[in-house]
């Protein structure tokens, strides 16, 4: 029984730990894709076709869409960064603060706010 | 997908999933200002019930899952929609030179997208709600999912009201 539970409370704090460091390097890594634009694939919806990485728009085939390359990007170096992190041995896994849960995000929101800097015309 | 357009026309098909979009974020806030109220502002023993009461004392572990479904879900559909935002509603905002308006709405669609990220560290908080230790994250975390979906939800209402599908 205790056996179980300690398996559990340590699949748990790996669990934990993988969340934790997903969620904070996903959100980081989504902001430095998208100010050094840095996305896995182009969209281009006008033509729904789709380069690899960054490709400026064509001419005569409309915008090109990058959000969904960031996301790609963030999500394959947060779910690296994360498996990582829960390899990490417990001593140094506990020593990872919970806050940065909200942190992080709360600390990105200016550097959004700038990198938009384009849009805030008066 | 293309067989129902036999039956309704472009505009009215990307206007329902919009407004499918609309209600999910509806329920996702109605669930997430429930919970924040609810780790915020915890109801005092023997307080009176009244609707401030009832409204912030819901079990919060109980709206996790959902929370979790509905931002999927929201995103997702948002996701496919903002194909057709990008060439049909945005490119007629920009020649009329509403510029924050835009810059509001990348906002938008950049913190939606890290509260999708935050997502897994959300529910194991909440799915061990017991734990003491978790307390103070799982409050703050909670508190700004909430800010980011108010924000969404406000930002796409008045981006559709400058512009929606079908005009």
């Amino acid at each position: 029984m205790n056996t179980a539970a300690e398996t559990s409370a340590r699949v748990s704090s790996r669990f934990c730990t993988f969340a934790l460091v997903f969620g904070i390097s996903f959100a980081i890594l989504y902001v430095v894709c998208d100010m050094a634009a840095l996305p896995m694939f182009t969209y281009h919806p006008g033509t729904d076709r789709i380069d690899p990485g960054f490709a400026p728009p064509r001419r005569d085939e409309g915008p090109a869409m990058y959000w969904y390359g960031w996301i790609a990007t963030s999500a394959l170096g947060a779910s690296i960064l994360g498996l990582l992190a829960a390899l990490l041995p417990e001593k140094i896994r506990g020593k990872i603060p919970l806050a940065l849960a909200w942190v992080v995000p709360v600390m990105l929101l200016p550097v959004l706010i700038y990198s938009l800097k384009f849009y805030w015309r008066w | 997908m293309d067989f129902v357009l036999d039956y309704i026309s472009v505009n009215t098909f990307w206007t329902i999933l919009a407004i499918v979009h609309a209600l999910l974020a509806v329920a996702l806030l109605g669930a997430l200002t429930h919970q924040a109220a609810a780790v915020l502002a915890p109801p005092r023993a023997g307080a009176a019930g009244g609707f401030v009461t009832h409204f912030r004392s819901v079990s919060g572990p109980r709206y996790a899952g959902a929370v979790c479904v509905l931002w999927v879900l929201a995103f997702v559909l948002g996701g496919w929609i903002y194909t057709k935002y990008r060439i049909y509603v945005r490119i007629p905002i920009e020649q009329e030179g509403m510029w924050k308006t835009l810059g509001a709405f990348e906002l938008k669609e950049h913190l939606a997208t890290i509260g999708l990220g935050l997502l897994p560290v959300y529910w194991h908080l909440w799915k061990n709600a017991r734990n003491a230790a978790y307390d103070s994250a799982r409050k703050w975390l909670t508190a700004v999912l909430a800010a980011i979906c108010w924000y969404a939800f406000l930002t796409g209402h008045v981006v559709n009201n400058t512009r929606g599908f079908g005009l």
